[in-house]
């Protein structure tokens, strides 16, 4: 190997120094970006129009003690594991519903059509049947499923505490239709069917004998007038996979989103809802859970999201369950529009919307 | 200069058993083997321990890794001697040097951070202690297991600069373990200062409400557009890569033209941070081309800061292929002039890159237990890889490449002081 001299050594130096600065300032340069990277789009898919959305809180405490919870996840090797091999803790827990940690998360949604009529469809179906039973009583969907003035079941995702409490629909209305996103596992089939899963100590013993519909992702799913879903491919935790949301268009307001969970994250949300529907640039109101908490933990990504919200100018935003407490601490103490809940049937704070609470946009 | 005073890495001499390419083929094949095994038993959310929570698991990983550094680099292998390294049979020599390494890994998680500085000093450098303070056991072990990693994230990057770049200046001259303990001091040092100024920060904001008397606020905010910590470990990975790349597939050139020291290390330093930036900006580009501009309070694929982590990941899966071709094929080319080598080498390893990077999303979900998916925020495909190249570098440094490759006999080579130096 050569000996390098002080004036070579300057001169590679130099080359190298000027060679590393322009490719690093050539690959996020602004020229480089406009060259490569396509511009946003505008949305022009068109869902029609609807006259309001009346959203009823039937259950958003989807468990009552959180850190048992994580324990249970912990125990069973973290986050990554299967729902249906955590065996979740189903008794001695003092502020559970009758000893059982589990609760869940069911949501009735009206939906006032232009011409003044109303129909009702259910998102999700909790997770302990007996909890579930006890709110559907309390909210008189037990007989609206009977009779069919609820049109159907769209189950958000399949984590336990959003679809394992599907006996308590089925109970009421064996046929109702249901639709499930694109993600779903064999086992969330077979559930459906009337399978046992012992080590989860879930069961459902009224097998589904109506319509069940598997929605693609990457579509607008238009279910009537002024209303859609879209389904993200999306991975959760507990080896879940897929979440679909619904979308509204409402008369003289704007986009209304009503969310289970939105593992895809609110502002990924809105921004896809931005690019896709028509309108999609005026957010009125949010609904639903937002996973940014869900289990009092926290991270500074986060925060990133607390303060952007404000660049989107939600004038309604009914956030719950998920999107946990300090989360809401947080846009409270941001100034977002966050409507308070009454702190009634086992919902523990009045910070947000709780169970039997509701919202009309 | 005593012969013993050179890395033990660069001075012995392995002779091959069989004729490549089979040779790097079955030694290839073994150690991937190994890995998966090793996976499933321990990390696979399907598996036995379960240990890939993920953060848990991903700290011991990351922390085998900074102690297989500072067993072969930095304390050259000390306290055995070069007549054990050179007469053992290598299962024996590997296992001895595992179970030595485990025993880093326990000692600084369990006793360094959970019971020393954890309890004493910062808190979520410990998960009992942040249990104590009555934080759920789960997010005490997972926030204490992502300080801890980090920690070993930003030796793996510094700590390798002394003894490539620097060759141990000043501290050259000394013996082992004076030498070791010096430089191991000195990078250490080095890797709290800039952990404090990388990821306490981080802290700043993870805690409910911020500890804004404790650490200071993410200063990277303001250009980064995120208050993750995620944005340092995307580019500290891509440091950790380059330093690695400098030694594996440029094998120091073009620093080793430059004689003097520290002339040598500092060029060198800063080369790699160049290199590092440069490939950094580069992944960060490259995302918001196949997926569009990242968001500013968005998660998963548009998250700014999964954007940052994802750079980091792609530097990672750079040195997979890197290893391979050092390790297991001869690092070929060798018979050009060495940029000619390096080009040919450095095209193999992009598209080798590729290809990794389609297969590891392809079948990571059914063979590693992950979820399908890019982006995904509790899993860090940072961690099967880099336990991948933990047990390459268990395979190489400790057993010798067995079974494909054997330790010449070293007595005439070493008692010849100008073959070592030609070598090194």
């Amino acid at each position: 190997m050569s000996d390098l001299s002080r004036r070579d050594f300057l001169k590679g130096l130099a080359v190298g120094g000027t060679v590393g600065y322009f490719a690093m300032a050539g690959v996020s340069s602004t020229v480089m970006k406009n060259t490569f990277i396509p511009p946003a789009k505008v949305g022009t898919e068109d869902i029609g129009e609807c006259k309001s959305v009346s959203v009823k809180v039937i259950s958003e405490t989807s468990w009552f003690n959180n850190p048992l919870l994580l324990e249970d996840i912990k125990k069973a090797g973290g986050l990554l594991v299967n729902q249906y091999e955590i065996p979740w803790t189903n008794t001695g827990v003092e502020e559970g519903w009758k000893g059982d940690n589990a609760g869940g998360y069911a949501t009735l949604i009206e939906v006032e059509q232009l011409d003044g009529s109303k129909r009702k469809f259910l998102l999700d179906t909790g997770w302990n049947v007996d909890w579930t039973d006890e709110c559907f009583k309390r909210e008189g969907l037990d007989k609206m499923l009977a009779n069919g003035e609820i049109e159907f079941l769209i189950i958000s995702h399949e984590h336990f505490d959003h679809y394992w409490g599907i006996e308590s629909t089925l109970k009421h209305r064996p046929d109702i239709p249901i639709i499930v996103p694109k993600g779903f596992y064999p086992e969330g089939f077979e559930l459906l069917k009337g399978a046992e899963f012992p080590k989860c100590h879930l069961s459902n013993k009224v097998p589904h004998t109506g319509p069940l519909e598997v929605r693609e992702s990457g579509k607008v799913h238009k279910i009537m007038p002024g209303v859609a879903s879209i389904t993200f491919d999306v991975p959760i935790i507990t080896r879940v996979f897929g979440e679909e949301v619904l979308v509204f268009n409402v008369k003289d307001k704007g986009i209304g989103i009503v969310t289970g969970c939105c593992h895809m994250g609110i502002i990924s949300l809105m921004e896809h809802v931005k690019s896709t529907l028509k309108g999609g640039d005026k957010i009125y109101a949010v609904q639903g859970g937002l996973h940014i908490s869900p289990f009092e933990d926290w991270d500074p990504q986060y925060d990133d999201l607390v303060l952007a919200l404000h660049h989107y100018g939600i004038e309604r935003l009914g956030c719950n369950h998920c999107t946990g407490y300090i989360t809401a601490e947080k846009m409270v103490a941001a100034n977002l529009p966050v409507i308070k809940g009454t702190a009634q049937f086992k919902s523990k704070r009045d910070i947000y919307l709780g169970n039997g609470d509701s919202m009309t946009f | 200069m005593n012969h013993k005073d050179y890395l033990w890495l660069e001075t012995r001499d392995l002779q091959p058993r069989m004729k490549q390419p089979i040779q790097g083929f079955i030694n290839f094949l073994l150690v991937t083997a190994l890995f998966l095994i090793v996976w499933w038993i321990c990390m696979d959310p399907r598996g036995i321990l379960r240990w890939y929570t993920p953060q848990y698991g991903y700290m011991y990983i990351r922390w085998i890794l900074i102690a297989s550094i500072w067993q072969a680099y930095i304390f050259n292998f000390w306290p055995f001697s070069y007549k054990f390294m050179e007469t053992r049979h290598p299962l024996i020599k590997g296992i001895i040097l595992i179970t030595v390494n485990l025993g880093i890994v326990g000692f600084m998680v369990w006793i360094f951070y959970y019971s020393i500085i954890g309890r004493l000093s910062i808190p979520y450098l410990s998960a009992p202690v942040l249990t104590e303070l009555g934080m759920s056991s789960f997010f005490a072990r997972e926030y204490s297991s992502l300080a801890i990693l980090m920690m070993a994230a930003i030796a793996s990057w510094l700590s390798p600069i002394w003894p490539v770049c620097f060759e141990n200046h000043p501290w050259h001259g000394m013996k082992q373990p004076a030498r070791g303990f010096t430089v191991w001091a000195w990078t250490f040092l080095l890797t709290t200062y800039i952990f404090l100024c990388l990821m306490h920060p981080h802290y700043h904001v993870l805690f409910y409400p911020w500890q804004e008397f404790a650490a200071a606020f993410p200063w990277w905010y303001k250009f980064a557009h995120t208050l993750s910590g995620n944005f340092n470990v995307g580019w500290v990975m891509c440091g950790t890569i380059s330093i690695w790349l400098l030694e594996l597939t440029f094998e120091r050139y073009p620093f080793c033209l430059i004689k003097k020291q520290p002339l040598r290390g500092i060029a060198g330093f800063f080369g790699v941070l160049v290199f590092a930036l440069v490939m950094f900006a580069t992944f960060n580009l490259l995302q918001d081309i196949s997926w569009g501009v990242a968001v500013e309070g968005a998660k998963r694929l548009y998250a700014p800061d999964w954007r940052y982590l994802h750079s980091g990941e792609l530097a990672c899966m750079i040195l997979v292929p890197a290893m391979v071709l050092n390790f297991y094929f001869d690092n070929w080319p060798k018979k050009y002039a060495p940029s000619i080598n390096i080009a040919i080498r450095c095209l193999i390893i992009l598209v080798t890159t590729g290809i990794l990077h389609y297969l590891y999303y392809k079948f990571s979900p059914p063979i590693l237990g992950t979820q399908p998916g890019y982006s995904h925020p509790q899993q860090f495909p940072m961690a099967p890889v880099i336990l991948w190249i933990n047990i390459m570098l268990y395979h190489n440094w400790f057993m010798d490449l067995y079974p494909g490759k054997k330790l010449a006999s070293r007595e005439e080579y070493l008692l010849n002081p100008s073959i070592v130096a030609e070598k090194v």
